[in-house]
């Protein structure tokens, strides 16, 4: 009987987070799979089609989700092999006790803070073709023959993108990383050190390894993170020029709000679910086998 | 331990209460970002068939009777920046004084956001009583899904100041769901002081002198046209210009209208014409980059000889005083004489006020936007920024001479053909505006278009 008490009021206590956690992330995937199988416009009644959204997704000529896709992982190649060591390699130089670290700290982590949409029009201006910061710097080291229209050509659009998410999320990922390296203990640094290991040694053999579960998190960060990119290729190039830097996140805007595909959204939503997760237990078993 | 229990008590009372905290918020503060005007479809022909007319749906209670106070709530797209936005505060301002028992809560929003907030109340059933809807499929999604008042019985009343032509854009199954509150049509604006430098007086009347004056220009180092890329309904404003101009309006607006297919051999050919512009050279490369707003700004700095776009433009030029001497419009000359002719305009009557059907005041809030939507059509008018949808009436002298000369050109028209953006439904629509980007982007020629198109439009 005091089993079945005890039992109870565990269960109690956990009702209000399970009913958050249902009602917040786990109704609105089952309500998303569910629309996926249906033709909605949002406003009239819907027609059940079966795995027809699907189907089109891959096929529409006007659609490109796998362009999107494509370009989705991209950012997220770039996030993982650009910003993640790079975030790494300031970590692990405010862990050494600089001079200013706290203001370092700060200054990378800035970016973080400042939302996105002014990034945004920041970085646009940076790009403008004719009166931007870029093009200005070009001609003046003379080197005007390298001026583009940076969100407006094909083959510069989708790096456009890439350089202000770089630079806006390496702070976030570096004070991950830096909270790690804080924690490694001292005695092992100094043991590494009086065995003859110079500083960038101690860092790769010692504290990388000890602060390996985060760098694991922040890769899960990192490409889920790109896969649901939204906003800074919403301001930056709507998804052009021409859909070429359409990713699923402004595939899904256009799906719900501007083609009135309430269906195609949900379905668009259901894919980029399954693809987070999947990468999400892809990276964890990477790290899995390597540290066994 | 008995701290604890009062703690863990007193943490799952706050996750419990945090769990009803989801109630029903007012609208948001309006985003008065600049906003982009948008491309107004308009025909005379009825809209698509497929908009079934809802039936009048009675608002749930019109709790107003004659001189009691109202509240009505309105939402439109007249933003700070927005060319229309002196027409609307004029226009509220007398219906103030008009009526001192009805008050209008009115927010603007960004076009392009508009688009998102207006469909997302729709579906929430959480509209405001009075909207701004663009004509066509796009008000004629919401009229099928019963969202709409209908408003027979309020433009009544206006039939010898409201031609019925121009409601045609607004008309389901032959009842009437919006007030239109303005007309405009594509322009071909130029700059006459670059055209000078090339040898032009006026704007060449045929496609021919035309392409040649773009040469001409070309070779003096100027840009021939200014498009705003990044917003594709800029290039539809030249796009459906060169296909109006070569396959005729007839059998363009078929094809909007889906009575007839893509398929066509001479629109793919009109597609080809268009893209030998842009490989001719005579577009800003780095219009593919810029707004709308940018590109219309560097057409008045004298950077484009020509600027295709919307008649709505013709106050900001005609208000800035330096520039309006140099600026004339002008219809775009005919391509092929044997199917197309002028007089026949990309344009209409799309700017519109429609009534949520869910108002508890749907009768007033009907009242309400046919008079207000009347003397929005007249301050427009007057600023320029529109031709008149309704009868224009009082001293109307002092409208710009743009405007006129557009007025001039409407009325040697006889047909109008609808912005395929919006006389499409949404999906349409924006199917059709994805191969327009890839039309302009070089990536589809007009056979891949028109197959495209006919096979990828439901």
């Amino acid at each position: 009987m005091k089993k079945l008490e005890k039992g109870f009021t565990i269960f109690l206590f956990l009702l209000p987070a399970l009913l958050l956690f249902i009602g917040i992330l786990i109704a609105p995937i089952a309500v998303s799979v569910y629309r996926s199988l249906y033709d909605w416009d949002g406003f009239s009644k819907a027609t059940f089609i079966g795995l027809e959204n699907y189907k089109e997704l891959f096929t529409s000529g006007s659609i490109k989700f796998t362009v999107s896709l494509k370009n989705a992982l991209i950012l997220a190649f770039f996030s993982v092999f650009v910003q993640l060591p790079f975030a790494l390699f300031l970590a692990l130089l405010l862990g050494r006790k600089v001079k200013a670290e706290r203001s370092f700290l700060s200054i990378f982590f800035m970016p973080v803070l400042i939302s996105t949409v002014v990034i945004g029009q920041l970085w646009l201006k940076i790009y403008n073709p004719d009166y931007g910061l870029l093009n200005r710097f070009l001609d003046l080291v003379h080197l005007g023959n390298l001026k583009h229209v940076w969100v407006g050509e094909v083959e510069t659009a989708l790096g456009s993108i890439i350089v202000p998410t770089i630079w806006q999320y390496v702070g976030y990922h570096m004070l991950l990383m830096y909270a790690g390296v804080k924690g490694v203990s001292l005695d092992l640094r100094e043991a590494a050190m009086l065995d003859g290991a110079t500083k960038w040694q101690v860092d790769r053999y010692v504290v990388i390894p000890i602060i390996k579960p985060i760098i694991r998190v922040s890769v899960i960060f990192a490409v889920t993170g790109s896969l649901k990119a939204y906003d800074l290729v919403r301001i930056l190039t709507e998804g052009g020029p021409f859909k070429t830097t359409e990713v699923p996140s402004t595939l899904l805007e256009e799906m719900l709000f501007l083609r009135n595909r309430y269906g195609m959204g949900s379905t668009i939503s259901v894919m980029l679910i399954i693809l987070c997760f999947a990468f999400a237990l892809a990276i964890t078993a990477a790290f899995k086998d390597r540290e066994a | 331990m008995k701290m604890k229990r009062v703690v863990s008590m007193l943490l799952a009372g706050a996750m419990v209460l945090s769990l009803v905290a989801c109630g029903s918020t007012p609208a948001p503060a309006t985003d008065t970002a600049p906003a982009a005007d948008t491309a107004a479809p308009a025909d005379d022909a009825a809209p698509a068939d497929d908009a079934a007319p809802a039936d009048d749906a009675a608002p749930a209670d019109d709790t107003a009777s004659a001189g009691e106070p109202v509240t009505l709530t309105m939402w439109c797209i007249a933003t700070e920046s927005d060319s229309n936005r002196h027409a609307y505060e004029e226009a509220i301002k007398e219906m103030a004084a008009n009526h001192p028992e009805i008050t209008l809560d009115w927010e603007a929003f960004e076009n392009q956001s508009y688009k998102t907030k207006i469909k997302a109340a729709v579906q929430a059933d959480e509209m405001p009583d009075i909207f701004f809807t663009w004509s066509c499929a796009f008000l004629g999604d919401f009229v099928a899904a019963n969202k709409v008042y209908c408003l027979d019985d309020a433009l009544a009343k206006y039939s010898s100041e409201l031609p019925e032509v121009m409601l045609g854009n607004t008309t389901y199954d032959g009842k009437h769901y919006g007030v239109p509150t303005t007309m405009n049509i594509v322009g071909l604006f130029a700059n006459m002081d670059l055209l000078k430098q090339v040898g032009y007086d006026e704007i060449p009347g045929t496609y021919d002198e035309f392409i040649k004056c773009c040469d001409a220009l070309k070779g003096a180092g100027i840009i021939p046209f200014g498009c705003a890329g990044k917003e594709t309904w800029c290039v539809t404003e030249y796009l459906e210009s060169v296909i109006e101009k070569s396959v005729g309006a007839d059998a363009l607006n078929d094809i909007f209208l889906g009575r007839e297919t893509w398929n066509n051999a001479d629109v793919g050919a009109a597609v080809d014409t268009f893209q030998g512009l842009v490989n001719n050279g005579y577009f800003d490369p780095s219009g593919a980059g810029l707004t709308n707003d940018e590109v219309k700004a560097n057409f008045m700095a004298g950077k484009y000889a020509f600027y295709m776009n919307g008649t709505w433009n013709c106050a900001d030029f005609a208000a800035d005083e330096a520039f309006f001497p140099k600026v004339k419009v002008a219809e775009f000359p005919v391509i092929n004489a044997d199917k197309a002719k002028l007089g026949q305009l990309i344009g209409g009557p799309s700017d519109t006020l429609a009534v949520a059907a869910s108002s508890p005041n749907a009768a007033v809030a009907a009242d309400y936007a046919c008079e207000l939507g009347k003397l929005i059509c007249h301050y427009g008018y007057l600023d320029g920024c529109g031709l008149p949808a309704w009868t224009p009436y009082g001293d109307t002298s002092a409208v710009n001479g743009l405007t006129q000369a557009v007025s001039e050109i409407c009325a040697k028209a006889d047909s109008y053909v609808l912005f395929g953006d919006t006389a499409m439904n949404a999906d349409d629509a924006n199917t059709y505006l994805s191969y327009v980007d890839q039309v302009y982007g070089c990536q589809v020629n007009g056979t891949q278009f028109i197959e495209g198109l006919a096979n990828d439009i439901r």
